[in-house]
């Protein structure tokens, strides 16, 4: 897995990122995160486009367990594998105290499990939040 | 004349001493996605520039004098006779900052474009100034169209 960020870079630009690049089951997958003041940005392809593009965010609940709201915004609606996979980050993103939204997009020739979470393991380990 | 071609390419890589423009470029090989990130500072506002690109698609960010997302727009040709269309994607107003941006884009070098947006409204100078400085960037990444072909 190769990585790289402009955390090091002598002006700082102010959205700090990260993209690399793994295989997952046979498919190269292109990941880059990005940390806006405001968001979190992950997107993740296979096949050369942003694809299907989500929005998660927490909701202010009364209650002291978290809730949380995901949608698809573009693209696919019918694959639940999706919103799965914006909805354990977002739940990661908020275990961390962030109470920023995500968006994200999935372009992936494989929308099995497997994937899933092989695509939120390694998001995790270079994650920006 | 290859040393004068060699300075200017390290030129435009260095930081500008006037300040005026600071390209702030991040480059993947090896396939991989490529960002590319630059400030340009105008007399009054500064504007920030993130653009990944991906093999067919490009995703742009603008940012006026902040580092928040924006309004998000998503344009590409669409059937029939391959006209631009473009939907807001997240902000949900009738607000045109972006949007056009994003169509010229799409007009320009044929690809699908995602452009998230935090321009404020009723600032046409600054749009047209941001959209002109994200054009440049993208001719220099090679994403026009040729307009001519040059037979040998």
């Amino acid at each position: 897995m190769e990585s790289s960020s402009n955390n090091s870079l002598p002006t700082q630009f102010p959205v700090s990122h990260k993209s690399f690049s793994l295989n997952i089951k046979g498919n190269k997958t292109d990941i880059v995160i990005c940390k806006y003041d405001d968001c979190f940005m992950v997107m993740a392809t296979q096949i050369g486009c942003m694809g299907t593009i989500l929005h998660a965010r927490k909701e202010e609940s009364v209650s002291t367990d978290p809730t949380f709201h995901v949608a698809v915004i573009f693209g696919k609606r019918d694959e639940p594998f999706l919103v799965a996979c914006a909805r354990q980050l977002i739940e990661h993103i908020s275990s961390y105290g962030s109470t920023r939204p995500l968006v994200l997009s999935l372009g992936l020739k494989d929308h099995s499990p497997g994937s899933m979470k092989e695509i939120i393991y390694a998001v995790i380990e270079n994650r920006l939040w | 004349m290859a040393s004068e071609e060699l300075e200017e390419n390290l030129s435009e890589l260095q930081i500008g001493e006037n300040g005026e423009k600071k390209p702030v470029e991040n480059d993947v090989s090896d396939g991989a996605v490529k960002v590319s990130c630059f400030t340009e500072d105008l007399q009054d506002v500064t504007l920030h520039f993130q653009i990944v690109n991906f093999s067919k698609q490009i995703y742009a960010w603008i940012g006026c004098n902040s580092a928040k997302l924006g309004h998000l727009y998503a344009a590409a040709t669409t059937r029939p006779n391959n006209n631009v269309s473009v939907t807001s994607l997240l902000g949900g107003t009738s607000d045109n900052t972006g949007s056009s941006i994003a169509r010229r884009i799409v007009l320009k070098t044929g690809l699908n474009v995602v452009v998230a947006c935090n321009i404020p409204k009723d600032s046409p100078m600054l749009e047209a100034t941001a959209e002109r400085k994200l054009v440049e960037r993208l001719a220099s990444l090679g994403y026009f169209r040729p307009k001519e072909k040059h037979s040998n």
